[in-house]
Order: structure tokens, then C-alpha cells, then sequence
């Protein structure tokens, strides 16, 4: 190559815009802004993305349980959505998209079943809102029910929230704190974004940078 | 209690007022200073400052007072700074709130418009339709006049747009009424296990207790601590039900929540409600009496004289005549007496009645039945109820008269998850009301899954005078001044119907929405038909909503997607102008679209192609796909190779284009226009889940996975050379139409395909959209020694113009098919079958469609607008210019357009309206291309 210098080191950076302080962590540019706030929302894109499509009766689907609607929090901090019948969404540490999609492909690769595993890490947004006022926030972007009985932990549902097709999963923290998953396509991230920290304010919410 | 009275019309505290007198407020009415206090409604505090009028009514312009009292009041309807149509009688006073009369001319105290009170009996319904009819010409003159006596207040044009919020509500039980029934049905619901909304119109718990005596109180506070202490119910006051949906969808718009956002007051919420039952508590309206002067000033309800005295404090007269049917008249009568009212009770239970009142701006004297006349300031009407029904009717009921209790009554038509609770289904005492609301609290949580149903307590229908119209004529509705006698009148003209009489003289059809008027208006329509059961007469419909809505309620907050590419912030640091395009934000140019323009013909530029729709496919199967969606054939496409193709739906129409490109042994990428990205998705998805579900194809969008640029120009391969490694860019080794994976400015798993939209040597790049920021700015601070630069949206339109490259739904609409678009090149009818195959076929045998053709202008300094018509002598149309710029490059005006057959002769001059009605000659060309047919310049 010739010519000027070009960029020396590849920074990978969300569709949301990061909220001081910012850093580059593991190559992303994320905040590391910390919120005790008890309604926060967390941009956490930069966490890797695998999804699979396979046969609803098949092998893979043998081996993966997570059936249509719930997730399931896998070894490796790894939660597995069951995102369509014969679909699953992997979301897993930050950087390890590549070996997740190897290990996917591997499962079932003398099986003789068409299974397809493609990373969308870049494709899709995701946030995390967290906190008991969560359900209140959502409420008013969303006309799902948030209710324990409809949509337990766990739970996963494809919805419009804020006019958006997202896809929702609750998912509470360790210690029992309501806390649900929200991914979109990558380029509404901001909007959902924005929907979130808009809904939240009569909350207080306060937007906090991914756990590094 | 205390009976001393204070300065003005201000009382000393009463036991239930809702005012506190620590902290005062001042606030301008009609452009005076008044003072009240917080808790007042703007009508309490006016009234306590001596006001009697505070607006003119809709068509005779009368002075208008308090009647009700409530938020449906007619007469306190008033401008507040900005927000037009304010309940006054309702709204919570406001430390400096501007307070004026709406649409009075001159003033209130005089309005002109009173002088057609003299031209009454040319005012008579039906006046409009019958006086302004014709001529027609005169019609927007008419809209002019008329429009000047339209009711209402104003908004100015930037008024500042106030914060609306909508929110969704899951419940178990939602109760509509806080009134003693309501508050019972609801803790009963929750002690059953159940969720409870519970949504009162008032500011406060309560109904009517809260302007009641000593008991009414304790009941009250007994009422209120229950419900307190159940978490489980969610109170929202001044908020109503506006209506009730199939399945108990139900809307309820909650005012001024008193929540801010981001330093924005909410001012309306629409709550959208999914209720397993819906418990109507709604209680009794008050209904007026119809007699000569009943609109005056100071003629009030019975209960609007309890609310002003035992909520606000106020002495709403000095001298006071009661005209009772009821014990709310009665207590009204003790409570006047107890502030030292003088008062005159006329009790219509001994036959007494009233015949007319009489007076200006404040009634003055009460004309009665047998001839006496008492003067006084104040006449209290206690004359019955109008059954607070809509909600009931939405869930199916219709209502039935009862001509022993004066009023209607639910029936047993009701939905099973709708319940009835306290004064609506009888009479009672408190106890009774709160013992009958806790039986429909616990049934309505039993039918939403909670607890079991408890039988309610039957409930008395307690006989009632009929009493609805003296012997005189009077206003029975208020909002739209129609008469007792304009019903009559619509009856001798032959509108027997209540529906066709609510429609013609417009009764209950003004913002009170019928709950004052309805009943009255049944009664009259039965009296003028001669007839005695009302249910011969039937009532109107009852429809949402319930109150009148805010047009920002119900559009809510503005949640509208916006989707930004990962270069948006290198964009609006480099000034690109923002283009909107659907959801997407574009740079449409960066300043001087024709300046970019040459720099790409002459160098190399790059535009931001993100929006692009792509969708990875998978599969051995795939090339079935794409032969069944394209009109040309995919069978043989090579790894590394693109095509070019058209999609057409099932009539044949041109659906959307793009380029699918073969990754791999059974991996493909297609992309789509930028608009049909999620319409070519569910298109595959419909073929392969409904059609095909044998076929082997998995298809994944990945439109916003990847950031896509288009490096153009003679110098993009110099360009790309300095950051691409992988890929061997030579002409020979990554000819036109192919596709490569490579790693561009050190990211890996980038795939650039070579096209040519433009018109020029061009590769489209895309890049994993986390890193699309680095390799864009990458790509800058490479090239910059090759002048390249940024070109946006519309350099892009200019070139492929320039290269005859038509846009679908630009150049094309509903009705071309494929050949029509100059498409026969690709379109392949040996094929076994694809989308549109069909149409297609019928359309190849024919020959009267109109041709996508390129024109020039003869003049090529003139640039038609787009959708300029290609016509014939005066009325022929025969075409139209769908798309036309001035092109840099070859210096004259260009256009692409659709013309008749026998004008899409290469050479044929056609002729263009302009939108002046100027005609201008265009040239038909040979091809769509303006510039390098041959393609020269994309495959060098």
C-alpha cells in the first residue's frame, strides 16, 4: 500500500452514543459511566451475537432446548434465546463471536442437518434496562403484559416497543432485580435508546455503561 | 359546622372543602387580577370573587353560567393561556394562570352576537341547511361567516405543543367510578386476589360524599383508608374511561398526572387498558330542568350548589328559590340555610313547579307554577338523574326507562366481563351502595380469575318524579342552545326519529356529549309524539368517547424510528445536508451535489450506501429461490459473481431490483432497494413458508450488520488498493459484476462487490457496521491525495440518470410491469415459472403499454419538474417525465419518462407540459443512458 497513513487501530463503536466518560475497551468504544440510580439502562451492544437457524425437529434443536418465547442462561455467562421456532439467538461475552460460531457450527456438522450460524453482533443493538420500575418504563412504550404470570424470567417476546420492532427478554439479575434484553436492528439502536431514557424519566432513570 | 360567612362570597372552612386557604393564588380572568386558593376549580375561585358569567352561549350568545359545576359544565368553558376549551368548572386553579371568555366579540359583558336572540325564530333548526344551501358558489363565503361563530377557543400557530404520554395498563379489574360503590368494588377486587385500576374523574376519591354531610364524610374517610392500604389498586383520579372495546380494551385518558419529563409537565395521558373485567360505577348525572330562562345565570343544579359550598367554600347566591324532587334537593336546601341563604323551597312532590326565571345576566325572579313570582338570585333545580349509561352501552347494553324512578337502568344484556356496581342499578344508602359495589367487586375479580362471585345485594328503584319539562320552553341542551321548541319544530317537520333529531337539531351532540341533555331530550321527543314509556322513544347511541379528548392525547408521544447509519457523526461533522428516506436519515449532499458529481467522474468519491437491503441466504437450494423471485435466471451464477436483477410480484409489476452476489458453495447475499429491504424479506419468507417449505434456504436480514460504501470513480481502485489486502483489485482478476471477501483497512470480513451504479469503476464495500466509522474515515485518509471526497444521495440520482439506471418507484409505479420498464433484456419467459411469470407473459404479447424511454430536452437549459405530462393537443395525455436533472457532465438537462408505444422512437419529439403550462419539445433518445451506453467506464 501506499499513500497517507490510514487509521491505526480499528475502533468498534455502537449506534449509540456513548455518555462520558469513554473509553476503548476490548476495541469498542464504550461508557464507563457507573449509576446506582435504581432505573438504568445499559448499552450493551458489544456483546457478541450468534444466531442459528436450524430444523425445529431436528438435532441441533435436540441438543438446544430453549424453545420459542424463553432463554436460558448457558455455562460461559452465555444466554440462549429461543428467537423463532427453529431459531436462536446466542448472546455471549464481548470478542467471542467467532469462537461461538465455530462451536455452533461444529454441534451438529456430522449430523447431516442444514444449520446456519451467522454472527450479528454488528447488526443488532442491544440495551439492558434494569431496575423495579422497569415494567413501568416499558408500559409505555410497549402493550405487552409485564406481569410475573404472563411474562416470567426468562420470558422472550418479539414486540413493537416505541414503534420498533424489538425483541424483548427478561432476564433479572442474580440477585432477583427486574431486568429485561432489548435488541433491535443495529441502526434504531439510538431510537430504542432514546424511547427507553425517554419513558424512564419519570422513573429516574440514569443510563449506565456496560459491566467491563 | 361553621355558618359564619367571610368577605365576598368566601366562606369559613367547611368540613369536606378541598381548598387550602394557606396557600392563596392570583390569576387574571378576562384581563383582571382575582385571587383563590389552591384546591379551587377557576370557576370556585371566580365565584367566590363575585363572577356570575363566564362565557356566551354557542348560537343565541346568552350570558352563561355555573350549572353543574363539574367538568361537563356547558357554561365554564374557557381559554387558559394557550390550551383552548378548559373546563373551568373542573380545572384546578393555577398561580398565574390567564384566564379568558372564548369566541365573545366585543367582550364578555357585551357580545354583539346577542342581538340573535331577536332573530330567534329565524334560528330554528335547520336554519343552516335550509338558509345556506344555495347558491353554491356561495359556499366558501358561507364557511367564512359561519366559521367566525364556530365555537371554541383558539390555539396560536406556535403554541408550544404540550407533552403527551400514553401508556399501557394489564389489570385484573378496572372500575370506572370513585365514588362509595366504586371505591368498594375495587378493595373487594383486591381483597379477592385481583389487580385493580380504579379511575375517577375527580380530583378526589369520593363522589358524591365528598360534598355531603357529617356521615357522608366519616364514610368517606373509611372508604379511602381501604382502599389506601391494598397495594394492589392503582388510583387514577381526574382521569376518565373514555371507552370500553371489545375484550375489555379501555381507554382512559388521565389528566395533568402531575408528572414531569425532562422538564415537560404531562399534560394528558392515554392509557390503554386490557381489563379482565370492567366494573362501571359511573353513578348519576344530575340532569337539568327545561322551563323559560333556565340557562340564566344562577340557575344551578342542586349538586353544583353542594359542590361550590361544601368543597370550595363558596356562597353561590344570597337568596335562593329550590325547586326539589329529592332528597339531594332537601339537603342542598339545609345546607344553603346552614351559610345563611335565604331560601324558598318549592317542592315539586306536592305538585309545586316552576314556570319561568327571569333576569339579564343573573336570575332576578322565579316565576312558579301558580302564579307567584319570588325574587331572588339563585334557583337550585333538584329535579332527578340521568343515568351515567355509555359505558354500558359500548359493552352492549341498551338501557331501559323506568317510569317509577324517573331514570334509565342497565339490563341483563350486559358482557359477562362487564359489571354494574351502585347507583346505576338502584337506590340506596351508603351502606347499601358500598355493600352492592363490594358484590360487583368480588364477581368482577372472579370472572378476571380471582376469588368467587358474590351475589349482589338487590338494590331499590326509589319512585322519583317525572319531571323533565315545565309548561314553558327552555334550553335543553346547553353546549349547542337547542331549545325545547326546536325539538317540537323538528317533530312537526316530520323528524320523528330521536336519531334523526339529535342529527338535525344537533341536541347532545356538543361537548357535553348528551350527559346533561339526553334524558330531556327523551322526555321532550315523547311528549311531542304523545306518548308516555320512553322506551317507545329509545335514547341515542352512546359511542367514545365518554369526555371529550385531547387531538395530543391521542396522538401521544412521537415515538417515530429513525435509523442512522455508523458514519451519521463523520456526516453532520462534514455538513452533509440530512435527507429523510422512510426511516433513514441520508446525506442528500455535502453542499454542491454537481461539484461531487465531477469529482467522481474525474477521481473518486464515496456515498454511504448503508440503507441498502441485505439479506444473507443460505441453503442449496438458493438458486431455486432466486429464480422463483427474479424475472432472469440464476441458475449458473458463479462463486464470485453478481447479477444484476429485477423482482416482480405476482401481477407482473416491477417490485424492487438489486444485485445478489454468490459467497460461497450455497451462500449467497442479495440486496434490495433501500425502501423494499423489509418488504423483499417477508416476499421470500412468504414463498418459502407458505409455498416451498421443502426447499433447503435459510434467510437471515443483515441490512444494518453491515455499514456499505460505494467507492466511485476512475481512481476508487487506486483508492482501494491502498487499504484492501486479500483481493488482487486488477481488472482481470476482479472483473465488473464480482464479488470478493476481504479485509479493508484491517478488518476482516468485509466482502466488496464491483457495480456500477453510477455509471463509473466503482465497488460497493461492505464492512461490519461496528467498524463502518473506522473504514470510512480510513478510506478518507487514504485517498486524500486523490481528491476524493463525500457525495451524497442526490450526485448519486444525477449519475444514474446520467447512466439511463431507473429507480423503482421513482421511474417506475403500481401499474409497470416489467416490460413496460425496459426490462425485456433480463425478463426470461423460457423460464419454468417465477413471480409474475404469468402477467409478464400477456404483457409480451401485447403492444400498448407505455416505454420507459431517456429525453432530452430541446432546450437544455430547461429541466422539467418530475411528473411533468407528455401530451397531445389540449387534453391528451401521453406520458410523463419521471425523472430529470441538469447534468454536469454533459451540460444539459436530462430526463427519463414513460411515453406511448408510438412515441418511443428514438428521434421522436414529444411534448412536455410544464407545471406554468409552458410546452417544451423533448427528444426521444435511443436507450435510457445519457452518457457512456456501452458501459465503458465501469469496466476499466
Amino acid at each position: 500500500m501506499s499513500g497517507p497513513p490510514i487509521a491505526p487501530i480499528p475502533v468498534a463503536r455502537s449506534p449509540i452514543v456513548a455518555t462520558p466518560p469513554v473509553e476503548v475497551v476490548a476495541g469498542w468504544e464504550v461508557s464507563t459511566h457507573r449509576s446506582t440510580a435504581a432505573l438504568r439502562v445499559s448499552d450493551l451492544t458489544w456483546l457478541c451475537k450468534v444466531a442459528v437457524k436450524a430444523d425445529a425437529n431436528g438435532a441441533f434443536t435436540a441438543r438446544h432446548p430453549t424453545t420459542f418465547g424463553s432463554a436460558r442462561r448457558l455455562p460461559g455467562d452465555l444466554i440462549e434465546i429461543g428467537s423463532d421456532p427453529g431459531g436462536w439467538l446466542t448472546i455471549g461475552p464481548v470478542g467471542d463471536a467467532a469462537a461461538l460460531v465455530e462451536r455452533l457450527t461444529d454441534e451438529v456438522a456430522d449430523a447431516g442437518e442444514m444449520v446456519s450460524v451467522i454472527d450479528l453482533t454488528h447488526g443488532r443493538a442491544l440495551l439492558r434496562l434494569t431496575g423495579p420500575d422497569s415494567v413501568g418504563a416499558l408500559a409505555k412504550l410497549c402493550a405487552i403484559d409485564l406481569a410475573d404470570a404472563v411474562t416470567p424470567n426468562l420470558a422472550a417476546f418479539r414486540s413493537s416497543v416505541g414503534s420498533l420492532v424489538t425483541d424483548v427478554v427478561r432476564d433479572d439479575l442474580v440477585d432477583g432485580t427486574l431486568s429485561y434484553l432489548l435488541h433491535c436492528e443495529r441502526s434504531s439502536g439510538q431510537h430504542l435508546f432514546s424511547c427507553l431514557v425517554d419513558a424512564g424519566a419519570e422513573y429516574g432513570i440514569d443510563i449506565a455503561g456496560p459491566p467491563i | 359546622m361553621s355558618t359564619a360567612v367571610t368577605t365576598g362570597r368566601r366562606l369559613a372552612p367547611q368540613a369536606g372543602e378541598v381548598i387550602d386557604r394557606r396557600a392563596p393564588l392570583s390569576f387574571r380572568w378576562d384581563g383582571k387580577t382575582y385571587t383563590g386558593f389552591v384546591g379551587d376549580t377557576i370557576v370556585s375561585a371566580l365565584v367566590a370573587s363575585g363572577v356570575d358569567v363566564f362565557s356566551r352561549s354557542f348560537k343565541y350568545k346568552r350570558p352563561r353560567g355555573v350549572l353543574s359545576a363539574t367538568f361537563h359544565d356547558p357554561g365554564c368553558t374557557v381559554q387558559v393561556g394557550d390550551e383552548p376549551n378548559v373546563r373551568a368548572a373542573h380545572r384546578r386553579l393555577a398561580a398565574g394562570m390567564e384566564v379568558s371568555p372564548e369566541n365573545v366579540w366585543p367582550s364578555l359583558k357585551f357580545d354583539v352576537g346577542a342581538a340573535n336572540q331577536l332573530l330567534g325564530r329565524f334560528l330554528s333548526s335547520g336554519f343552516y341547511y335550509k338558509t345556506f344551501i344555495k347558491p353554491q358558489r356561495l359556499w366558501p363565503a358561507y364557511q367564512q361567516i359561519l366559521g367566525r361563530f364556530a365555537a371554541g377557543g383558539v390555539t396560536a400557530a406556535d403554541a408550544e405543543h404540550g407533552y403527551f404520554d400514553k401508556r399501557y395498563i394489564h389489570v385484573d379489574v378496572c372500575v370506572a367510578g370513585g365514588g362509595p360503590a366504586g371505591m368498594a368494588a375495587a378493595v373487594a377486587a383486591a381483597e379477592s386476589g385481583a389487580s385493580v385500576l380504579l379511575v375517577d374523574e375527580e380530583y378526589e376519591l369520593g363522589g358524591h360524599l365528598r360534598y355531603g354531610g357529617d356521615a357522608d364524610l366519616a364514610a368517606l374517610a373509611e372508604l379511602r383508608a381501604e382502599v389506601a392500604v391494598h397495594e394492589s389498586i392503582e388510583v387514577m383520579t381526574n382521569a376518565a374511561v373514555t371507552g370500553r372495546y371489545d375484550m375489555n380494551w379501555i381507554a382512559v385518558v388521565q389528566r395533568q398526572p402531575g408528572i414531569s419529563v425532562q422538564g415537560h409537565a404531562i399534560h394528558e395521558r392515554l392509557c390503554k387498558v386490557r381489563a379482565g373485567s370492567l366494573v362501571v360505577a359511573a353513578g348519576l348525572i344530575e340532569r337539568p330542568y327545561v322551563f323559560a330562562g333556565n340557562d340564566l345565570p344562577g340557575v344551578m343544579l342542586s349538586t353544583a350548589v353542594r359542590r361550590l359550598v361544601n368543597l370550595h367554600a363558596v356562597r353561590p347566591g344570597d337568596n335562593a328559590v329550590v325547586f326539589t324532587a329529592n332528597a339531594d334537593g332537601d339537603a342542598c336546601a339545609q345546607d344553603l340555610r346552614r351559610i345563611g341563604v335565604g331560601v324558598t323551597v318549592v317542592d315539586a312532590r306536592t305538585d309545586a313547579n316552576i314556570r319561568r326565571a327571569e333576569g339579564g345576566k343573573r336570575v332576578k325572579t322565579v316565576e312558579l307554577a301558580d302564579g307567584r313570582r319570588v325574587d331572588c338570585d339563585l334557583l337550585v333545580t333538584a329535579v332527578g338523574w340521568t343515568a351515567a349509561t355509555p359505558l354500558l352501552n359500548m359493552a352492549g347494553d341498551r338501557p331501559q326507562y323506568d317510569a317509577t324512578a324517573a331514570r334509565f337502568f342497565p339490563t341483563d344484556r350486559l358482557a359477562a366481563n362487564v359489571v354494574v356496581a351502585g347507583a346505576l342499578a338502584g337506590d340506596g344508602s351508603t351502606s347499601e351502595l358500598v355493600a352492592h359495589g363490594a358484590a360487583a367487586g368480588a364477581t368482577a375479580a372472579a370472572r378476571a380469575g380471582h376469588g368467587s362471585e358474590v351475589p349482589a345485594p338487590a338494590l331499590a328503584r326509589v319512585p322519583h318524579p317525572e319531571l323533565y319539562r315545565s309548561t314553558t320552553h327552555g334550553i335543553v341542551d346547553f353546549s349547542e342552545d337547542v331549545s325545547s321548541k326546536d325539538m317540537f319544530s323538528a317533530k312537526k317537520e316530520g323528524y320523528d326519529s330521536i336519531e334523526l333529531v339529535k342529527r338535525y337539531t344537533t341536541v347532545t351532540m356538543g361537548p357535553s356529549q348528551g350527559k346533561l341533555e339526553s334524558a330531556n331530550a327523551v322526555a321532550i321527543m315523547a311528549e311531542a309524539h304523545g306518548v308516555s314509556d320512553f322506551n317507545e322513544i329509545g335514547t341515542t347511541v352512546w359511542r367514545p368517547p365518554y369526555v371529550p379528548i385531547t387531538l395530543g392525547a391521542l396522538g401521544g408521544r412521537g415515538f417515530e424510528n429513525t435509523r442512522f447509519s455508523p458514519m451519521q457523526p463523520w456526516h453532520e461533522q462534514h455538513n452533509a445536508k440530512p435527507l429523510v428516506a422512510g426511516d433513514w436519515i441520508r446525506p442528500e449532499h455535502y453542499g454542491d451535489p454537481a461539484a461531487e458529481v465531477a469529482n467522481v467522474r474525474r477521481s473518486v468519491g464515496i456515498i454511504d450506501v448503508t440503507p441498502l437491503g441485505k439479506l444473507d441466504l443460505r441453503g442449496p437450494d438458493v438458486p431455486k429461490l432466486l429464480n422463483l423471485l427474479y424475472v432472469n435466471k440464476w441458475s449458473r451464477l458463479p462463486i464470485g459473481a453478481v447479477r444484476y436483477g429485477v423482482m416482480c410480484a405476482e401481477d407482473g409489476v416491477v417490485m424492487d431490483d438489486g444485485v445478489t452476489g454468490r459467497l460461497g458453495e450455497n451462500h449467497y447475499i442479495m440486496t434490495t432497494t433501500s425502501s423494499g429491504a423489509a418488504t423483499v424479506w417477508e416476499w421470500t419468507e412468504n414463498w418459502l413458508q407458505t409455498e416451498h417449505p421443502d426447499w433447503q434456504i435459510h434467510v437471515t436480514p443483515v441490512t444494518t450488520g453491515y455499514a456499505s460504501m460505494n467507492v466511485a470513480g476512475p481512481k476508487s481502485r487506486e483508492l482501494l488498493g491502498r487499504v484492501v489486502s486479500g483481493v488482487d483489485l486488477a481488472n482481470d482478476a476482479f472483473p465488473y459484476m464480482h464479488v470478493r471477501t476481504a479485509t479493508v483497512a484491517d478488518i476482516a470480513g468485509c466482502f466488496m462487490w464491483r457495480i456500477g451504479f453510477t455509471g463509473e469503476l466503482s465497488y460497493e464495500i461492505h464492512v461490519p457496521a461496528a467498524y463502518g466509522l473506522h473504514v470510512w474515515e480510513a478510506l478518507f485518509d487514504a485517498g486524500f491525495d486523490l481528491g476524493v471526497v463525500p457525495f451524497g444521495v442526490e450526485a448519486q440520482r444525477i449519475m444514474r440518470l446520467e447512466k439511463g439506471h431507473f429507480i423503482v418507484a421513482q421511474d417506475t409505479d403500481g401499474l409497470t410491469l416489467g416490460f413496460g420498464a425496459d426490462l425485456g433484456w433480463c425478463i426470461k419467459l423460457d423460464k419454468d415459472d417465477f413471480a409474475g411469470k404469468p402477467e409478464l407473459v400477456w404483457q409480451s404479447r401485447r403492444d400498448d403499454y407505455q416505454r420507459l424511454v431517456g429525453m432530452q430536452p430541446v432546450d437544455p437549459t430547461i429541466v422539467p419538474a418530475e411528473a411533468s405530462q407528455i401530451v397531445e393537443g389540449t387534453k391528451k395525455i401521453v406520458g410523463r417525465v419521471t425523472s430529470s436533472r441538469m447534468s454536469p457532465t454533459l451540460g444539459r438537462s436530462i430526463c427519463l419518462g414513460f411515453v406511448e408505444p408510438r412515441l418511443a422512437t428514438p428521434g421522436t419529439i414529444v411534448t412536455c407540459q410544464l407545471p406554468d403550462r409552458r410546452r417544451v419539445p423533448l427528444k426521444v433518445i435511443e436507450g435510457l443512458a445519457h452518457f457512456d451506453p456501452d458501459g465503458a467506464r465501469m469496466r476499466i
